[in-house]
């Protein structure tokens, strides 16, 4: 190969190495760093929320009179919602998942432990949570229709035991390699006072009102657990399931149900789940989209920069590849010259990027949020913007490869 | 003299239309881009209250238990009932407010508008001057009210437009949950950027303000929930709301009017012997562990310019450095490919001042172009952070001086991308260039 | 007008030294016409480029119109270049962006004049050579000959003292080269001092005085055809 004679003519060039080199390290050290949010942004809003989210939604109401049976009327609006065309599913419940409302809890395994061992999204439900939000049971039993404890208005929660379904990111939080769950006992809180909780059933998700939360209260977003309480209020929020492709009618028709002229009844929200999703990841999608679109016109600058340099490169050398076009050289090898050429410039920059990604990282990766840079995500970078510089390197490369070897005999 | 190198920049910019609009572009999008993230870290990381923010204070006490107690830790950021009927009574500072979030129902008796939820806040009279707050129509409730929990509400404009068109409802009956309010006043258009005194719970740093505000001790007797974040800890509370409100639950914000250093101390002095007398009574069972921010040390506690607004700031800056790299490489091929004129100017008497002269003013055109097309890019990229960032229109908005700093970016990044080929073609020794061309 | 005592130039690089000039004595008197010949690479160039202040020089002594030059700096050794000095070039040295007018515009403009006379000297300048009709057209719209004559032209704006040529002709045809060195001579007429490089033995005889350089140094060879012209190598046959 021609190695040498590239270097040496790239020594006589410093400053247009240097100003594609820089290029392609900042580049680098840029994408490198922005690919894992992106990714880590992807797979948060898409993660699976254990939840049958085509053919779910909830719908919440207040009062604006003062309600006299609010037990009494919940169990007319959950027979009238269990009616409506296509519900298969309905109950009463506190909160809803990626909702952004709702109760959290912190739990601990030990009655001796000072500090809880995590924080539970606290979902409380009269029937099957089970069976409205379409969860997958992997162990155990479902909370059944016995063990639900009612709580009128003014009441507290109950005392322990009661019995709890349970997410499989709880069991692994608290219980880390724990393969038989099922009656292992759970504490509301810390001390001697903590209410008792007895796991009767695991589901293999159920994300918690906030999905990964950013303060880090339920990481994962998936730490959550259900609890049989049918709790009397005038604002109740009922979680619905119907058959597939029957969700928009049926959504309608249970707000026609539930709110009435006259009735005393004020909407709350009606929400599908897919809806919902949408609402809470809306800003990391938008974050998505920008870093994505920062990065494309990054490529596209850095692909122009070589692209404007290698062009100029040839105009300058008209006459010396003229000369080696004289001399035998043949087309491909013009072309294989400058695609060495820019992998050699592309690579020096590659060489300073990568240790600038590392700076970069290691100087704002703390106060940015990020992670440690992967080095799976640099090799990608690498990859890429070698690619990206032969891309653009090859049309100057071919028209180079164009000229004729008569140009060496002509004077200008 | 200028005008000449105006005219020659000018010239020889239309001469290579494409190179030049490729510089324009990359120099316009790299500014564009670095100044929409800027403005949305300058808008939220503004200060809402620029001649009062040393003077609001929030002050945090820590009534945890002791389980769970890391040294270092902060007090939650908002207070118990206990603690805000404390330091209500107390009343200590130039003037204090209470607040706390509800959503009760709205029932306008008229058939065209159902009843419906509205978003509001429990609150002192002390709430509207504080905070500035600008009124339309009548005006806050009295002292009285205050302390009597009155039925009297303040609504927002946008609400007093809903129920009752452009007419001013001052003194007319508004029902709320079940029961008859007095219209005390109508504010007119308020909206902190970012929302400042409600930071938590309230919606997020970009949302509207409330549209109702009713007397906090009017809420507490109607035992209305906080519509908001309710941090409790400790035992089990007793039942009820007269429970919630005896219990260890921190759900209220606080704030305080200090207007000087020596009043700061003074209520320094103040919570120190508030956190000792309760430790006395029983509660506090932490060592002492009390805090008082100022507004925008509480803005900068609570993140409001969070992560993601800063990474994309960096991003965007890093996009305008690679951007100026190139922009260095396409003056350097401009240039060099003129070195036989820079050696005839040479020759016939051009000084290599002025030789840089001619090229920086060419860089300057390209500059100001750069920041025409940056500006026009700006107001696009603003337009989306709105509709998909922020989620509301109007919010990430270029005031004068972030107009001004954007052509000035544009500039100073031609200029400093001109620097080195401008400083190359200064080199071009006119000797040189005299053998033939 | 130009006089050059004991001067050297000397080109290093990190390998070689070359004495591109040495001991080298000129002195061309006001009004004079001198042709300056010698084989390639003997220091023609390097004498014309030193003549001009386009280069420094290694030793000696360089007094242009009575001013010793030696030691100044870029700026001053521009502005004497500015007002002292007229250029043509073999390759004409158009700038292509801009028209006639333009072109010759140029130096005016580093002297500073008023746009008035500005304007005055260029329509002057340009009737000289016979193009002021075409002042709105770009070098690449004229033929080599008319190009040439825009480049006097550009010289002769500033009303410049001394007039360097390096090869003026070298580019053109016999007929145009003709008539550019009628137009020189026309100009030497008038009284500007002309220094011009040539190779072309035939032009030489046209000037009043041939300087011949060989190895970088001079035999100054009067009003003598080029048939007696001897090889004067070694000789010190300084005019001064």
């Amino acid at each position: 190969m021609e190695i040498k004679p590239i270097l040496s003519t790239l020594m006589r060039n410093k400053t247009g190495v240097f100003v594609i080199a820089a290029q392609v390290a900042l580049t680098l050290a840029i994408v490198a760093n922005v690919f894992y949010i992106v990714r880590d942004r992807l797979a948060e809003a898409n993660r699976p929320s254990g939840v049958d989210e085509d053919n779910t939604f909830m719908i919440g109401v207040g009062a604006y009179r003062p309600v006299v049976d609010p037990m009494a009327d919940i169990a007319r609006d959950l027979a009238g919602l269990r009616a409506l065309p296509g519900v298969t599913h309905a109950t009463l419940a506190n909160q809803m998942p990626l909702a952004q409302s709702g109760n959290n809890s912190g739990v601990s395994v030990d009655r001796s432990q000072q500090q809880i061992s995590t924080s539970v999204a606290f979902y409380e439900a009269a029937d099957s949570l089970v069976d409205a939000l379409g969860l997958k049971l992997v162990a155990g039993r479902d909370l059944a229709p016995s063990d639900v404890i009612e709580i009128q208005v003014g009441e507290n929660s109950p005392e322990g035991p009661f019995p709890v379904v349970v997410t499989q990111a709880l069991i692994d939080k608290v219980f880390p390699g724990e393969t038989q769950p099922i009656g292992k006992l759970l504490y509301l809180g810390v001390g001697p006072n903590a209410d008792e909780l007895r796991i009767v059933g695991v589901v293999e998700a159920l994300t918690t009102p906030w999905g990964r939360a950013s303060w880090g209260l339920a990481n994962r977003g998936d730490v959550s657990m259900i609890v049989p309480f049918r709790r009397a209020t005038d604002s109740p929020l009922y979680i619905v399931r119907t058959e597939p492709g029957a969700r928009a009618a049926a959504m309608k028709a249970a707000e026609a149900l539930l709110v009435k002229p006259g009735n005393g009844r004020v909407l709350g929200a009606n929400r599908s789940m897919t809806e919902l999703r949408e609402r809470r990841y809306r800003s990391d999608r938008f974050m998505v989209g920008l870093m994505g679109t920062m990065t494309g016109l990054l490529l596209v600058v850095t692909a122009s920069g070589i692209l404007g340099m290698a062009s100029l490169w040839v105009n300058q050398r008209r006459k010396q590849i003229g000369v080696r076009r004289a001399l035998g050289a043949t087309r491909f090898d013009i072309v294989r010259y400058y695609l060495t050429e820019n992998f050699i410039v592309t690579g020096i920059g590659i060489v300073v990027g990568i240790g600038l990604a590392f700076a970069l990282n290691a100087m704002v990766a703390s106060e940015l949020g990020l992670e440690r840079l992967p080095l799976a995500h640099l090799g990608i970078g690498v990859v890429l913007l070698w690619v990206i510089g032969q891309i653009a390197a090859y049309a100057p490369a071919r028209r180079a490869s164009l000229i004729a070897p008569a140009t060496a005999t002509r004077s200008v | 003299m200028f005008r000449y190198y105006l005219k020659l920049g000018t010239r020889s910019l239309r001469r290579n239309p494409f190179l030049t609009a490729l510089m324009v572009l990359i120099l316009g999008f790299g500014v564009g881009t670095s100044m929409t993230a800027y403005t949305v870290m300058h808008v939220l990381g503004g200060d809402p209250m620029p001649h009062k923010s040393s003077q609001l204070f929030v002050p945090q006490l820590d009534n945890g238990p002791l389980e769970g107690y890391t040294p270092g830790d902060d007090p939650d950021h908002q207070l118990s009932y206990i603690d805000t009927m404390n330091l209500l009574k107390d009343g200590k500072g130039k003037d204090r407010v209470a607040i706390y979030g509800l959503s009760p129902t709205i029932d306008s008796g008229r058939a065209d508008l159902p009843p419906f939820f509205e978003p509001g806040l429990a609150t002192t009279a002390s709430f509207f001057r504080m905070f500035d707050v600008p009124f339309l129509h009548g005006n806050a409730w009295d002292e009285a009210a205050d302390r009597d929990g009155a039925f009297v509400v303040v609504i927002s404009r946008e609400l007093s437009e809903r129920l009752y068109g452009d007419t001013d409802p001052t003194g007319r009956s508004l029902r709320i949950d079940d029961r008859d309010y007095r219209v005390s006043g109508v504010i007119d258009h308020w909206r902190p950027v970012p929302k400042f005194y409600r930071i938590l719970g309230g919606g997020g740093a970009i949302s509207d303000a409330e549209d109702l505000f009713v007397p906090f001790r009017n809420a507490i007797a109607r035992e209305w929930n906080n519509n908001g974040w309710t941090n409790c800890s400790g035992g089990r509370n007793e039942p009820g709301f007269a429970g919630f409100l005896k219990a260890e639950c921190n759900w209220i914000q606080y704030w305080v009017e200090l207007p000087d250093a020596a009043a700061v101390a003074e209520y320094r002095d103040y919570l120190s012997a508030y956190f000792a007398e309760q430790k006395k009574l029983g509660r506090m069972p932490r060592p002492e562990n009390f805090a008082l921010r100022n507004l925008r040390e509480w803005l900068a506690f609570n993140e409001v310019v969070d992560s993601d607004t800063r990474l994309q700031t960096w991003i965007a800056f890093g996009f305008l450095l690679v951007c100026l790299v190139n922009v260095i490489g396409l003056l350097l091929a401009k240039f060099t490919a003129r070195g036989g004129e820079i050696g005839v100017r040479r020759a016939l008497g051009a000084t290599r001042m002025e030789i840089v002269r001619q090229y920086l003013v060419e860089t300057v055109v390209i500059g100001a172009i750069g920041g025409v097309v940056g500006l026009g890019l700006s107001y696009f990229g603003l337009a989306i952070v709105d509709k998909y960032g922020l989620g509301e229109a109007g919010i990430a908005r270029m005031d004068v001086p972030l107009l001004a700093a954007t052509v000035a970016l544009a500039v100073v990044s031609a200029v400093l991308a001109g620097l080195l080929p401008t400083w190359r073609a200064a080199q071009v020794m006119p000797a040189m260039q005299l053998k033939s061309q | 007008m130009l006089q050059m005592r004991k001067l050297s130039k000397v080109y290093r690089t990190h390998l070689i030294e070359t004495h591109a000039l040495r001991g080298f004595d000129i002195h061309v008197r006001e009004g004079e016409f001198v042709a300056v010949t010698g084989p390639s690479g003997s220091g023609k160039t390097t004498f014309l480029n030193i003549a001009g202040l386009l280069e420094e020089f290694t030793d000696g002594e360089y007094l242009i119109d009575g001013v010793p030059v030696r030691g100044l700096d870029d700026n001053a050794r521009s502005r004497l270049r500015n007002e002292k000095i007229g250029f043509i070039f073999q390759g004409f040295n158009m700038i292509p962006d801009l028209n006639l007018f333009d072109n010759v515009d140029v130096p005016l403009r580093y002297r500073g004049f008023k746009a008035p006379e500005r304007k005055a000297r260029i329509e002057h300048a340009l009737e000289r050579v016979g193009l002021a009709s075409r002042m709105k057209h770009y070098p690449a719209e004229l033929s080599g000959g008319q190009q040439q004559r825009v480049a006097i032209a550009r010289a002769l704006a500033g009303d410049p003292r001394l007039l360097l040529a390096d090869e003026p002709t070298g580019n053109l045809d016999s007929a145009m080269a003709r008539g550019v060195m009628e137009l020189l001579e026309e100009i030497n007429a008038q009284g500007t001092t002309i220094v011009m490089v040539t190779h072309d033995p035939e032009l030489a005889q046209r000037a009043q005085r041939n300087v011949h350089i060989i190895d970088g140094q001079v035999s100054d060879l009067e009003h003598v055809t080029p048939l007696a012209r001897v090889a004067a190598r070694g000789a010190e046959a300084a005019v001064a």
